[in-house]
C-alpha cells in the first residue's frame, strides 16, 4: 500500500515537472543535427569587408576587417623613435600628442600605452608575452584579462551579431563597441521617453 | 500551414469525408459565402449586402467615374470578400499582397511592398534577453515604431522597459515611466514585449481565428480577419498584445515600404496588434529591429532548432528564466544574466 502511494506520487511529481519545464525543452534537445540553409548572413554584408577569425578548431567568427584602415595615416609616420626618446624630444611648452586620449581602463599601475601598444612597431598590438598581434586580432588582448567576458563572446551571448541570424557568425569584436581607452559604457538620457510621460 | 478546424455543418450532406461527394475546398471563400442559412439571417445578410452592393457598383458601374476609381472599387470588393489567410491557396494569398500594393497605390501614389512569405524550413524562433546588460536606453523602442509602421499619434508601442530596484522582480512596482539619465544607480532594466508562446491562450480565445501560431513559431494575427473583441488582449498574461482604439497614422515618407501581410502592413482602426518578431526581416534572414537597434547586445534572436545557434548556446549555458512559468504557456523568450 505504501508502496503503491509513494510510486504513484513520484509518477504525479514527473508529470507536473514536465508539464512546467518539458515539452519546448525536450523538443529542441532532440535537435542536434546542424541545419542547412538556403539563405547566408553574408547576403546582407556584401559592402562590408570581414576577416575570419579562428577561435579553436570548431568554433570561428568573422569580424569587421580593421588592420587596413591604419594605412591611410599608419602610426610609424611619427613613432620612428622609441617613446621615451619621442617625449624626451618635446619643449616645455608644447602640446603633449594625444593629449585627448586619457586612459580610463584598469589603473595607471597595470595599464600604460605600451600594455597594448607595441612600442617597435606601433602599426600593431602587442601582448603581455611580448608577441606582436595585427590591429584584426585585438580580441586576443582583451580575453587576456577579460576571459570570462571572451567566453561569453565566443559562445554568443556576449557582444552584437552583425548581418542578421543566420551563419556564418559574423560579429563584432570587443572594440566595436567598447573604446579601449574609456571601455565603459556612459550613462545618457534614453533615446526616448515612455508614452505616459509625454503625455502628462 | 497547419490544417484549421472549421465547425462542421451537421444539417448539409453526408459526414463521412470519404466519399466522392465533394469534400469541400478550404479557401475561406466557400466556408463563408456557402453557409446555408435560415430565413432571418438570409434577410440580414440580403440588407447588408444591398447596402454595400449599392455602394460598391454604383462606383464601378458609373459612367462618370474615372479608371482609377472603377480599379479602386474593384479591388475594394475584392478585398472585402477574402477569406481567411490561414484558409488561403498560395494563389490568393499572392493576389490578396498583390490587391494590397495597388490599393496603396492608387490612394497615396507610392509604391510598396508586401509580401506573403512563408516560415523557413526546420526553424523555430527564439529570443533571450540579458538583465545584466540592459541600460534602459529605448534604442529598441524607437527602431520598433520605425520598423513596424506603429501608430505615432497615440506612440503605439510593443515593447516595455521596466526599471526594477536591485534585489526586486516585482513588475507591480517597477518604474516604467523612468525620466532620467539611465542606467540609474542601483537599478536593472527588463524589456517585456510578445513572447510567442508555444502554448499561446491569445489564440486559444479568439473567436474568429484571426491569431495563430506560424510554423516558425511566430504568434501572428490576420488584421483583416481580426473583429477587435481584444478576447486575445485579455488572454495575453504579459501584456504583449496592443489594441488600434483609432486609425494608426504613419506620416507617408515614415512609411516602412518593406511590409510582410502578417507584419507590419498599415492596421486599420479597431484590430489588435503587437510584436512579430519583425517577421518580414527575420523570414529574411535579418534580426528583429530591436535586436539590431540594442547598443549593448542584451538582445538576442536565432535558430531554437540549430544546435549551433547562439540562442542554444544561451539556453545551455546560461542560468535563464521565463515570466510566470507557472502558467504553461512556454514563451520562446528568455531571461538570463552575465
Amino acid at each position: 500500500m505504501i508502496l503503491h502511494y509513494s510510486c504513484s506520487s513520484s509518477h504525479q511529481h514527473d508529470e507536473q515537472h514536465d508539464k512546467v519545464h518539458g515539452p519546448l525543452a525536450n523538443r529542441l534537445r532532440a535537435y542536434t543535427d546542424s541545419i542547412e540553409y538556403e539563405k547566408s548572413s553574408l547576403d546582407a554584408m556584401q559592402q562590408v569587408k570581414l576577416v575570419l577569425a579562428q577561435i579553436h578548431d570548431t568554433v570561428s567568427v568573422l569580424l569587421p576587417e580593421r588592420t587596413s584602415m591604419i594605412r591611410s595615416y599608419p602610426c610609424s609616420n611619427c613613432h620612428t623613435q622609441p617613446l621615451a626618446k619621442l617625449s624626451a624630444g618635446r619643449k616645455a611648452d608644447e602640446r603633449k600628442s594625444h593629449w585627448d586620449i586619457a586612459i580610463i581602463h584598469g589603473s595607471a599601475e597595470v595599464m600604460n600605452c605600451q600594455t597594448c601598444h607595441d612600442e617597435k612597431n606601433m602599426n600593431e598590438l602587442v601582448l603581455l608575452t611580448g608577441n606582436a598581434i595585427l590591429f584584426d586580432e585585438s580580441f586576443k588582448q582583451c580575453r587576456q584579462c577579460h576571459s570570462t567576458q571572451y567566453a561569453d563572446w565566443v559562445g554568443g551571448s556576449h557582444g552584437k551579431r552583425l548581418g542578421g541570424w543566420l551563419p556564418p557568425r559574423i560579429m563584432n569584436t570587443c572594440v566595436s563597441c567598447h573604446n579601449p581607452h574609456k571601455p565603459a559604457f556612459e550613462s545618457r538620457w534614453p533615446s526616448r521617453l515612455n508614452t505616459s510621460s509625454l503625455t502628462e | 500551414m497547419e490544417p484549421v478546424q472549421l465547425p462542421e455543418n451537421k444539417n448539409t450532406g453526408c459526414q463521412s469525408g470519404h466519399c466522392s461527394c465533394g469534400k469541400k475546398k478550404e479557401d475561406g471563400f466557400e466556408q463563408v459565402m456557402s453557409k446555408p442559412s435560415d430565413r432571418r439571417d438570409a434577410l440580414k445578410k440580403l440588407t447588408l449586402g444591398l447596402l454595400t452592393g449599392v455602394g460598391f457598383t454604383s462606383t464601378s458601374c458609373s459612367v462618370t467615374a474615372g479608371d482609377a476609381k472603377k480599379e479602386k472599387a474593384q479591388l475594394n470588393w475584392e478585398e472585402f470578400f477574402k477569406g481567411n489567410y490561414q484558409l488561403m491557396t498560395d494563389d490568393e494569398k499572392n493576389s490578396t499582397v498583390k490587391r494590397l500594393e495597388r490599393l496603396y497605390e492608387l490612394n497615396n501614389g507610392r509604391k510598396i511592398n508586401v509580401s506573403a512569405q512563408g516560415p523557413m524550413k526546420d526553424v523555430l524562433y527564439g529570443y533571450a534577453f540579458n538583465i545584466s546588460k540592459c541600460q534602459g536606453y529605448m534604442d529598441c523602442i524607437n527602431a520598433c515604431v520605425q520598423e513596424n509602421n506603429q501608430d505615432r499619434n497615440s506612440q503605439m508601442q510593443y515593447i516595455r522597459i521596466h526599471e526594477h530596484k536591485n534585489g526586486s522582480m516585482d513588475f507591480e512596482l517597477a518604474d516604467d515611466n523612468f525620466y532620467h539619465e539611465v542606467p540609474a544607480a542601483g537599478h536593472f532594466y527588463i524589456g517585456t514585449q510578445c513572447f510567442h508562446c508555444e502554448n499561446p491562450p491569445c489564440v486559444e480565445v479568439c473567436p474568429v481565428k484571426a491569431t495563430w501560431k506560424e510554423k516558425d513559431g511566430i504568434v501572428v494575427i490576420d488584421y483583416d480577419w481580426c473583429i477587435g473583441c481584444r478576447y486575445c488582449m485579455a488572454a495575453c498574461p504579459y501584456d504583449g498584445r496592443r489594441f488600434n482604439w483609432a486609425t494608426p497614422e504613419v506620416p507617408a515618407d515614415e512609411v516602412n515600404h518593406n511590409q510582410h501581410y502578417l507584419g507590419n502592413r498599415l492596421r486599420k482602426k479597431g484590430v489588435m496588434e503587437k510584436c512579430t518578431f519583425c517577421i518580414q526581416r527575420s523570414r529574411n534572414g535579418k534580426s528583429p529591429a530591436c535586436v539590431e537597434a540594442c547598443p549593448t547586445g542584451a538582445r538576442i534572436f536565432g535558430n531554437l532548432l540549430d544546435p549551433n545557434s547562439e540562442i542554444r548556446w544561451v539556453l545551455a549555458n546560461k542560468k535563464v528564466f521565463r515570466l510566470k512559468e507557472d502558467l504553461g504557456t512556454e514563451p520562446k523568450f528568455w531571461y538570463f544574466m552575465d
